[in-house]
């Protein structure tokens, strides 16, 4: 193994900076970060209580009932409380909590319904997109829709369309996509793009009202041609299909959008490749490389917190069947192989909870939140008030300056090393955190038996809720791989990843 | 009753068994397989189950002079992992029905299944009970109470799997002596109430209910208190019959996921290109190679006994079951977010290997109840606790 290049025992593999995300960060973390944490798990467990336990089963059941079933009043709810504004930065109308504490309220809301919290977290997924292009224009724009969706209790969710009919995992890494078999194209014409093509599997699709939209210029050159796009219901051309029949997470649709001669302007172009060419200094496909990654980088901590939120689940389901059922003549609680077995589930929330805990200090310091947990910035936007936001910050959001300023901090002045940390980091937490979801949820069953299997007793729902985060997100597969690229590959000279 | 499995022959005939299992499997099951496992928000498979029972699929281990197919363990675990294969759905409604029926021999109460071969319908020829719990180690929620020279039942029998399609169940329940004794009721009878069915995890169509019984008029099966022995002595035979449909289950996951990765592409090449895909196919297949040595082991160890043959077979079924739990993950892995779509079945399998992993008590309980086994063998006092 060679040095990672700091060229002391420090830097040597593995460096420590790859491998202290926490306590570099937590020098730099503004105080204020753990109150607003605590405030903002204890709405999800109120939202917990009062709405997802209570409706969670009979929301499944409906949906098994009625596939094509879409849950606008769970939606609604989750608008009146507050959870789609929750995480959207002051300046663009939000609430303005830290981005890193969205992750603590989806475990929450996992360890109710994966489901439930899906409706929540894939908004922003969206919004995460939408935020990788640094196209602060359209970010103020998009974003204060769901403000005023909130406002007038009308909620306004963003999706995030990138899986095709042939081409899902491929789509998430340009290596891969240099050779898929992808279809949805952007045709260039004057004023914006003309889109056909088809998304599959897109969460939220038929809930949410804005929606991002990768496509491709050139369908032989995707890798150096891809184009995101803020496409809004109603415009015409854009549609949707119908609606997957999973067997889970049954709250949260997976839609198909369909694209038919559809114009979007060029005031919804996040990013085209035109302007990709002008990042990183004309490096199109590290520049489209370094929009997925943030993207994944923050998508893939949230998923990591589904994961452990849905082991949650299973794991204090198991403990209340354990304290509640006699076997033997002794409550099970009190036989010490349930004890053991109760302790593994505990250490794999817990453990999960630390990567992605471990993912988001990175994604502070050197990520997607670095400039927002900035301790100046931090206070500046948590305490300004908001008449002196929308008269003197939001008519500066529209100056073009601000877009390049944001896009030179991101991308020109966005070091290698922050991209590979914060991606291979977050790539450990998806793929940690889902297997001990899916490992709790079977724990649970082989303790629990016909308990376990009833829809009734909660636990075979977590099951099937649970196996679908091991897919989404890039599969375990690639999480794998991509951990390999990060964290891995660099110390071994000769080391090539996709390349096989 | 047509000619089926009751009128073959000799064990030179197995082979013909899986055939025509697997022909009824594919004929049969394959095309409504995916709209029976929404029950109950679809219709059961009425005329499946008729036909099933036409051809003595419900009879195979029944002896013949009760005009059954008079098979053993090894035929019925065929007859499963054909079936599991396409649909678990139907073995596990065979499964249950034989492991009633299993019971009632072991009890010695012969009488009661007179005349199911004969029977007019699915639902006469069908016995329901709780086949999900294991009343060895879980007491039973049902008293029996003897009255005027009778006997009924007062309980909640919880899960009982085939009462809603079934005329009779077999409940297991205590009396005053203690211990467990076993119960045929009438399900249409005085004193029976039926629950909706109760959606479960996997094995849709081979539905559960939850049974009230208030002075419900029920019939003895074999020895007051003497359950426990009897239903030892079904379990170990029928335990290598539920390894066959994880045995079967894990086969046919194997079989769609070797067909999607000849046929889909990312990243420029087939996915079995990928060498981590190939690692995990080879998985799949090693599990499955492994999971029908193990049933076939087991099936003999119950056939021809010898020293450590009930351990032999409790290890060999805890381990099949165990391995179509990890292989059929695999199987929705394998072929991505469409895995996880109802249209490809992997999930079905996902889901049905859990549900016949819990068969007759939880895994961990079927664990604990093997080691304490395995320790008697050497010292008689480790295993006090296991019948």
């Amino acid at each position: 193994m060679r040095k990672s290049g700091r060229g002391s025992l420090i830097g040597e593999y593995p460096a420590f900076d790859d491998i202290y995300c926490g306590l570099r960060a937590l020098r730099r973390m503004p105080k204020a970060v753990i109150g607003e944490t605590e405030k903002a798990v204890e709405l999800a467990r109120r939202f917990n209580r009062e709405v997802v336990r209570p409706r969670a089963l009979e929301l499944d059941l409906r949906k098994q009932k009625d596939p094509d079933y879409l849950p606008w009043d769970l939606v609604r709810e989750a608008n009146r409380w507050g959870f789609y504004t929750m995480f959207i930065p002051r300046i663009f109308g939000g609430k303005g909590v830290n981005f890193p504490a969205l992750s603590c309220v989806l475990e929450e809301l996992a360890s109710g319904c994966t489901g439930i919290a899906n409706l929540v977290g894939v908004h922003y997924l969206g919004v995460a997109t939408l935020c990788a292009s640094w196209n602060i224009r359209l970010m103020n724009r998009v974003m204060r829709d769901t403000v005023a969706g909130y406002r007038s209790g009308e909620p306004c969710l963003i999706s995030l369309a990138v899986t095709e009919p042939d081409a899902g995992t491929d789509v998430e890494e340009v290596e891969l996509v240099r050779k898929a078999r992808v279809s949805c194209h952007a045709r260039r014409v004057k004023g914006g793009y003309v889109v056909n093509g088809r998304k599959i599997f897109i969460s939220n699709g038929h809930l949410s009202t804005w929606h991002m939209l990768i496509a491709y210029e050139d369908l032989k050159r995707p890798q150096s041609t891809t184009v995101m796009l803020a496409v809004r219901n109603g415009t015409p051309g854009f549609s949707f299909g119908r609606q997957e029949h999973k067997m889970g997470q049954k709250a949260c649709p997976a839609s198909e959008l369909i694209f038919e001669d559809c114009f979007v302007p060029d005031e919804n172009v996040c990013v085209s490749a035109e302007q990709s060419a002008g990042l990183l200094g004309g490096a199109v496909e590290d520049a489209i490389m370094q929009v997925i990654d943030y993207v994944v980088s923050g998508s893939r901590a949230g998923v990591g917190a589904f994961g452990t939120g849905v082991a949650r689940g299973a794991f204090e389901e198991a403990l209340h069947y354990a304290a509640s059922t006699e076997v033997e003549g002794k409550p099970l609680i009190n036989h010490e192989w349930a004890q053991c077995l109760l302790a593994e589930m505990y250490k794999n929330v817990a453990v999960s909870r630390l990567t992605y805990m471990e993912t988001n200090y990175a994604n502070s310091l050197y990520g997607m939140f670095k400039v927002l947990n900035y301790r100046p910035v931090f206070y500046l936007f948590k305490y300004l008030p908001r008449p002196v936001i929308d008269r003197v910050i939001r008519p500066l959001l529209d100056l073009d300056a601000v877009t390049r300023l944001f896009r030179k901090i991101y991308f020109d002045w966005q070091p290698p090393p922050f991209t590979r940390r914060t991606s291979g980091w977050a790539s450990l937490s998806k793929f940690a955190a889902t297997d001990a979801g899916v490992r709790n949820c079977q724990l649970a069953l082989e303790l629990m038996g016909r308990a376990g299997l009833r829809h009734d007793g909660g636990v075979e729902k977590h099951l099937r809720d649970s196996k679908l985060l091991q897919i989404y997100e890039g599969t375990n597969q690639l999480n794998r791989l991509n951990l390999f690229k990060c964290l891995i590959a660099p110390s071994v000279p000769g080391a090539v990843v996709f390349d096989e | 009753m047509s000619e089926g499995v009751a009128s073959l022959g000799a064990d030179a005939e197995l082979s013909m068994l899986r055939e025509m299992a697997a022909s009824f499997a594919a004929g049969e099951l394959l095309r409504g397989r995916e709209e029976a496992d929404r029950f109950p928000f679809s219709p059961l498979p009425l005329a499946t189950l008729e036909k099933a029972h036409g051809l003595g699929l419900f009879s195979l281990t029944l002896p013949e002079e009760l005009g059954g197919g008079g098979r053993g363990t090894e035929a019925l675990a065929l007859l499963l992992e054909a079936i599991a294969e396409i649909d678990a759905s139907l073995g596990g409604v065979i499964f249950v029905n034989a492991l009633a029926q299993e019971i009632c021999l072991r009890s010695g109460a012969r009488e009661a299944l007179k005349g199911l071969v004969e029977a007019e319908s699915a639902a006469q020829a069908l016995i329901a009970f709780p086949a999900w719990d294991d009343p060895r180690f879980t007491a039973p929620t049902v008293c029996a109470v003897e009255r005027d020279g009778g006997w009924s039942l007062e309980g909640k029998a919880e899960y009982v799997a085939l009462s809603g399609l079934a005329r009779r169940a077999l409940i297991p329940a205590v009396t005053s002596k203690g211990g467990i004794s076993f119960y045929l009721v009438g399900l249409r009878g005085e004193g029976v109430a039926v629950s909706d069915p109760v959606v479960s995890l996997g094995l849709r169509a081979c539905p559960c209910h939850d049974l009230q019984l208030s002075g419900a008029e029920a019939a003895p099966v074999g020895e007051e208190a003497r359950g426990k022995e009897a239903y030892e002595e079904a379990y170990i035979r029928m335990l290598p019959a539920a390894a066959a449909l994880s045995a079967g289950i894990l086969r046919g996951s194997l079989r769609e996921a070797l067909d999607y990765v000849r046929q889909r592409r990312q990243g420029g090449r087939l996915i079995a290109d990928w060498s981590e895909v190939r690692m995990i196919l080879a998985g799949m297949a090693a599990a499955d190679q492994e999971a029908e040595m193990l049933v076939r082991g087991a099936c003999r160890a119950v056939e021809e006994g010898g020293p450590g043959w009930r351990l032999a077979v409790r290890a060999a079924s805890l381990r099949a079951m165990d391995l179509a739990c990890e292989a059929t993950t695999d199987g929705i892995q394998l072929l991505g977010g469409n895995g996880y779509m109802v249209e490809y079945h992997q999930e079905k399998r996902f889901r049905d290997s859990r549900q016949v992993q819990a068969l007759m008590g939880t895994q961990d309980m079927k664990r604990q109840e093997y080691a304490r086994l395995l320790l008697a063998e050497e010292s008689p006092e480790w295993g006090r606790d296991v019948c």
